[in-house]
């Protein structure tokens, strides 16, 4: 009697991991059936390749100097020319992607993390709501970059202090975001019946609410990636981001913007890369909310 | 390396287009017929910190207050001292009284006679609020010893006092006596000069307008350096302030704007066919040079300095921050000036000598310690001579960081004692003032710019300033350039140049360390 059910159980969590399975393999298929996260996610492959193979692929060292070839038009050389300091352009923005994912990275991260932390924090604890959300509302009353711009002026110009500004500037749209999720998922049957068991809050928040409430973050999060590639190519452009010599893209386009007219493949080259990245972020974006949200899958089906 | 070295044939023709170009401006009496009237726009990249020509030594303000305002005495075009609106001076024996004898009927611009109770009270307001009061101190009083005439009693007879005295850099200009009590920046901005202020919009403009009651001074034939007879032809003419240099050029190009105060050297290539516009080079215009701090670790050890020096690539440096206008030179002068001090320090020129360097910063015991570098993004040579510094100072195994502020913070954080070892300055007018000007902002009473004063070259400006002769001072200036290259304090990095541009239906402009711009018109 007892082996029996045992093996009745063993049955049963084999099934359902066979289903989990089968679920995830669904989910990846129809992801990568969503032609704009595939050609989205081939743009941000390419770019972390290029961004870790750096020093294979880039032809010169990205603040090598040579005052013999200042201001060299592209050519077999120097295929993207060089800048007012002799520099390859090619190589530039090579490491220049490094500094851009580098950047975006640890912003998602810690937006993330934050986002989640007060966003769920404000949506499970009611008294915490008004004064989060609150607190927020005052951040998202400057206007995004901005504030990024002033933060970054006032901590001085470095890597990290663009990544804390971009926090800062980033996490409040990221928790409202968390917090709306949350606040329906809480309402959900299986998290009462959670409560009903006796879940502690710990393991109701993780196992139960987050777990499905993920879906709008992960969207939001290739968004905020792909802005603060931007706002750091803003902020390096405005001399508030990684100080010179360090390559990023926006202090590429910075070093070639009285040259516009003279060198303007220092501007240009950086701009494309930037605009070409970007594309591919929101284009995964985009096929990741399509597949993760249920409204939309419904109706695509339904389609 | 000693000579001097021109970048390349470009730079050369180009060159001979300046010269061309400042060759027809300036022919006297040519066939050129002048046009009274109109309006000109010239363009700078910052605002002026102030209209109160005594309180600021910033280029910025005095490329318009040399227009408003005059002094008794300042440099000609060859940089000697001569009377403007003074009528002349007499010296006594002993160089302990000054006479000055006034210039009769010249007026401000209020409509006022300036006679000798203005001076005397412009005089007394500048050891209060003057930049460079201390150019005043070896004067023990002012007397008033006739209506056009005034008296200075000195304190001990200083040689190189009427040089001092001329100096535009915070001039010491004549301003109406009702102005005398006014705070720094708080006169009402009324002068002597050719052309009278009409107002001023911080980020945009300032305007000046034709001074009608005028008096040349007919001493001369024309205009010459700060002073001559100045003929003032266009109605107006607006100072606007454009940062960008790129949005400079397309307004030039656009014919928006008239003179620019300085264009970048690729974009001069590119005009240099173009008829509408017309190049004007200034060179020498600055020493580049790189300042330590002798105050703090590792830049308070000579041998680290040293090293630094012998580490610097001098030709890549001014060849980048330059875009290719400069000629190399180790001298604390322009070549072949007065006070040449020849081939001293030569040896330690240019010599990008990594090994050298190494092994100088061994024997510096030198462990790896950050290497600060101050610069600013407002002066483009400031950030760009940086970050080559910094690349050869890498080379050489110095852990150089680049700290890139705007300007005025660079200047509040290099005027501290600590939290920087190296600051990037183009100094401008200094070299233009000559040897004494100079030293003086590297010595005692005045902070020097590289914090802790140095006995032997404090001892070596005073002996400067109380020569007696040009031959004494040549010979003590060639100590003070031996010092500079014993204590490598500051690393002389090249001479720079400017160039300006300017329509080509500008005339009579006549590139010099302001932008005049009376004896100007278009046609």
């Amino acid at each position: 009697m007892k082996a029996e059910a045992d093996i009745a159980d063993l049955s049963i969590t084999e099934q359902a991991a066979a289903a989990r399975r089968r679920r995830r393999v669904e989910f990846v298929k129809r992801l990568y059936g969503h032609r704009s996260f595939l050609v989205g996610s081939v743009i941000l492959a390419l770019f972390t390749l290029t961004a870790i193979f750096a020093g294979v692929l880039a032809p010169y060292g990205p603040t090598d100097i040579n005052y013999r070839f200042i201001l060299y038009p592209p050519s077999a050389e120097h295929w993207l020319g060089t800048d007012g300091f002799g520099r390859d352009i090619l190589s530039r923005i090579v490491y220049g992607t490094r500094v851009s994912l580098r950047i975006g990275l640890m912003t998602v991260l810690f937006t993330g993390i934050l986002g989640t932390l007060l966003g769920t924090l404000a949506s499970y604890v009611n008294w915490l709501d008004g004064l989060i959300m609150r607190g927020l509302d005052g951040l998202m009353a400057f206007p995004g970059v901005l504030l990024a711009i002033a933060l970054a002026a006032a901590l001085g110009p470095s890597e990290i202090n663009a990544v804390i500004a971009l926090t800062v500037t980033f996490t409040p749209r990221t928790a409202r975001i968390v917090r709306a999720s949350v606040l329906v998922v809480k309402k959900m049957q299986f998290v009462e019946a959670a409560h009903a068991i006796g879940a502690g809050h710990g393991r109701i928040v993780f196992r139960y609410i987050l777990a499905n409430a993920l879906s709008p973050l992960i969207v939001q999060l290739t968004f905020v990636f792909a802005v603060s590639i931007i706002a750091e190519a803003i902020l390096s452009f405005l001399g508030v981001g990684p100080p010179p010599p360090a390559p990023s893209l926006g202090n590429i386009i910075a070093d070639g913007r009285s040259y516009i007219q003279e060198a303007w493949w220092i501007a240009v080259f950086p701009g494309l890369v930037i605009m070409i990245g970007v594309l591919g972020l929101n284009l995964m974006g985009d096929g990741l909310r399509d597949v993760l949200d249920p409204r939309q899958r419904a109706s695509l089906e339904r389609g | 390396m000693t000579g001097l070295h021109r970048i390349s044939a470009l730079m050369r023709t180009l060159f001979t287009v300046g010269m061309v170009a400042i060759a027809a401006a300036i022919a006297p009496g040519s066939s050129e017929a002048q046009t009274k009237g109109g309006e000109l726009v010239f363009v700078q990249g910052s605002n002026p910190p102030s209209l109160d020509a005594m309180s600021t030594s910033s280029q910025a303000s005095r490329n318009i207050n040399m227009n408003i305002y005059e002094t008794l005495y300042g440099f000609s075009e060859d940089v000697n001292p001569i009377p403007i609106l003074a009528e002349g001076v007499e010296i006594s024996d002993d160089g302990l009284t000054y006479v000055f004898t006034l210039r009769q009927g010249v007026k401000f611009h209020n409509g006022k006679e300036m006679t000798a109770r203005d001076v005397k009270a412009s005089l007394e307001r500048y050891r209060k609020v003057g930049a460079t009061a201390n150019l005043l101190s070896p004067v023990k009083d002012i007397e008033i010893t006739g209506d056009y005439e005034v008296t200075f009693h000195m304190e001990a007879a200083t040689p190189t006092f009427l040089e001092a005295f001329s100096s535009p850099r915070a001039p010491a200009v004549i301003i109406p006596e009702e102005d005398a009590d006014t705070e720094a920046g708080k006169n009402s901005f009324v002068g002597t000069g050719p052309y009278k202020f009409v107002e001023y919009v911080p980020d945009s403009h300032v305007t000046l307008e034709r001074f009608d009651d005028y008096t040349a001074d007919t001493r001369y034939e024309g205009m010459d350096g700060f002073g001559g007879k100045k003929t003032a032809w266009l109605d107006k003419v607006t100072f606007r302030i454009i940062p960008e240099p790129g949005a400079q050029v397309a307004a030039l190009e656009a014919g928006e704007v008239h003179v620019l105060e300085q264009i970048p050297m690729p974009a001069a290539r590119r005009l240099e066919s173009n008829e509408d516009i017309t190049l004007y080079e200034n060179m020498p215009w600055a020493f580049t040079t790189f300042i330590m701090n002798l105050n703090v670790p590792p830049t308070d050890n000579v041998k680290f300095r040293e090293a630094v020096q012998v580490a610097i690539n001098m030709e890549e440096v001014m060849a980048i921050s330059s875009e290719g206008l400069y000629q190399l030179n180790h001298r604390w002068q322009y070549p072949g000036s007065t006070y040449d001090p020849g081939d001293i320090g030569a040896e330690y020129y240019n010599l990008a000598d990594v090994d050298r360097a190494k092994a100088l910063l061994e024997e510096a015991g030198y462990n790896g310690e950050e290497f600060v570098i101050l610069t600013d993004s407002n002066i483009p040579q400031h950030g760009k001579s940086a970050v080559v510094i910094a690349e050869n100072l890498k080379a050489a195994g110095i852990n150089a960081v680049i700290n890139q502020v705007d300007w005025p913070t660079a200047l509040n954080i290099r005027m501290q004692d600590e939290g920087w070892n190296g600051w990037t300055l183009q100094m401008g007018i200094e070299p233009f003032l000559g040897p004494v000007g100079l030293i003086a902002t590297l010595t005692s009473p005045a902070r020097p710019h590289f914090v802790k004063p140095d006995p032997e070259l404090d001892a070596l400006y005073q002996e400067l300033i109380s020569g007696t002769t040009v031959e004494a001072r040549q010979e003590t200036f060639k100590k003070i350039q031996q010092r500079m290259y014993e204590l490598f304090a500051v690393v002389k990095v090249g001479d720079s140049g400017l160039m300006q541009a300017a329509r080509s239906n500008v005339k009579g402009f006549k590139p010099y360390r302001y932008p005049r711009v009376n004896d100007l018109w278009i046609e």
